[in-house]
């Protein structure tokens, strides 16, 4: 898997705008976004907030956790506890990059955010990897990952699946042989 | 175009991928062994003079491990195979010590498979060999191979996703294939986000397979 495809699952997260025209209800196969008044906050999917924001039909409002306090809450957190925190949004790194990409007006401080989101990212990469050795080393077969988002499992989801494949292969590599063995005798 | 290209990966167990390149690649390594009884007619083929020489009995072989998988029988001794000196405890006892330090691509390059292969010499009938090779390798050199698999796992994971953004060519040149083919799957990992991050995966470019037509066209034209 992609990570643009990892972003064209997020962008199905709901967001809220203040549309600058007027258009009824409409019915799409995903569900009724809508109606659009001149200056009322309504909630529709990102593809469409950003497709609006960037004809200037739209001001986008951001999410809550978008939020320099709240993300440096988080970090610290994150720092703190061993295992993964949870996140304010399933596709909190996605959402941050498209909204700040293209909607960086209607956001306070979008360069702090950034750098808060990078830096718990960062943090949350080194955890996995960290993780990732301890349950090699320890040759476990089986882990819980709660809190993860699809993005980060996405980037070191094949490395990690392939070895320990190689990992299976290698360890049972010996039990057919010593069947083979006690059939003989 | 690599991912519509689904090669054969090997099989790193008991028994190879028929169709595998790389397993292909690795049964070509050579093992020692021994000549257990006379083979007429094949001295040609280990550096004897008359076609009709035969290898004599006890005589030293260094053979493919495709054919000594071939020549090796539990009912009929025909060759004897020796471990090759990486794989003895002489050498188990470095990879145990600090697996990071070994050249695996000079000792290999496919030390995982063969390891495994070398399972299958793996034999009853002979007390000797059977003792040797079930008290060496069955149990711990598996063991050993495993172990040497995870002192390296960290640094492949750490160099491949470029964690200290370190040089990874010192690196790459001594692992194994099988964990060259792991550090690549890291990497890509690790491109690719950094290449949607930067937002080079939504620009639209051409195929590489059309630049390059594009560049063999002109070049015919010039020439």
């Amino acid at each position: 898997m992609e990570p643009a495809e990892v972003e064209f699952l997020a962008e199905k997260e709901l967001v809220t705008i203040v549309p600058n025209f007027s258009l009824d209800r409409i019915h799409l196969i995903g569900g009724d976004l809508g109606p659009f008044n001149p200056g009322l906050p309504v909630e529709v999917p990102v593809w469409l907030a950003i497709n609006l924001k960037q004809r200037q039909k739209c001001r986008l409002i951001p999410p809550d956790w978008m939020d320099v306090g709240k993300l440096e809450e988080i970090r610290d957190r994150e720092r703190k506890e061993d295992t993964f925190t949870p996140m304010p949004s399933p596709y909190y790194m996605e959402l941050t990059k498209l909204l700040l990409n293209y909607a960086s007006d209607n956001i306070p401080k979008a360069d702090e955010i950034r750098t808060l989101v990078k830096d718990t990212w960062d943090t949350r990469v080194a955890k996995l990897r960290l993780s990732a050795d301890s349950f090699v080393r320890q040759q476990e077969v089986h882990a819980k990952l709660d809190n993860l988002t699809l993005m980060e499992i996405n980037t070191t989801g094949t490395f990690l699946t392939q070895a320990l494949d190689h990992m299976y292969k290698l360890r049972t590599n010996l039990q057919p042989g010593q069947s083979t063995q006690s059939q003989d005798f | 175009m690599s991912q519509a290209y689904f090669p054969v990966g090997p099989g790193l167990g008991m028994e190879e991928n028929f169709l595998s390149l790389d397993d292909i690649l690795m049964s070509q390594e050579k093992l020692p062994g021994r000549a257990e009884s006379a083979l007429p007619r094949l001295a040609l083929g280990q550096g004897g003079t008359g076609s009709a020489e035969s290898v004599p009995e006890g005589s030293k072989l260094e053979i493919p491990l495709w054919l000594a998988k071939g020549l090796h029988d539990s009912k009929r001794r025909i060759i004897s195979v020796e471990l090759p000196k990486i794989y003895k405890e002489a050498w188990r006892t470095v990879f145990s010590a600090d697996a990071n330090v070994v050249d695996l691509h000079k000792m290999g390059p496919y030390y995982y498979g063969f390891g495994s292969q070398l399972l299958n010499f793996d034999n009853p009938e002979n007390p000797e060999i059977a003792q040797i090779l079930s008290s060496v390798l069955p149990v711990s050199n598996s063991l050993y191979r495993l172990q040497t698999f995870i002192n390296r796992f960290r640094r492949i994971m750490d160099s491949s996703q470029n964690a200290y953004n370190e040089d990874t060519s010192a690196l790459v040149a001594r692992l194994d294939e099988l964990e060259r083919a792991l550090f690549q799957v890291g990497q890509k990992g690790l491109n690719d986000f950094q290449c949607w991050e930067k937002g080079q995966a939504s620009q639209i470019t051409a195929s590489s397979l059309v630049q390059n037509y594009g560049k063999r066209k002109f070049a015919e034209v010039d020439g």
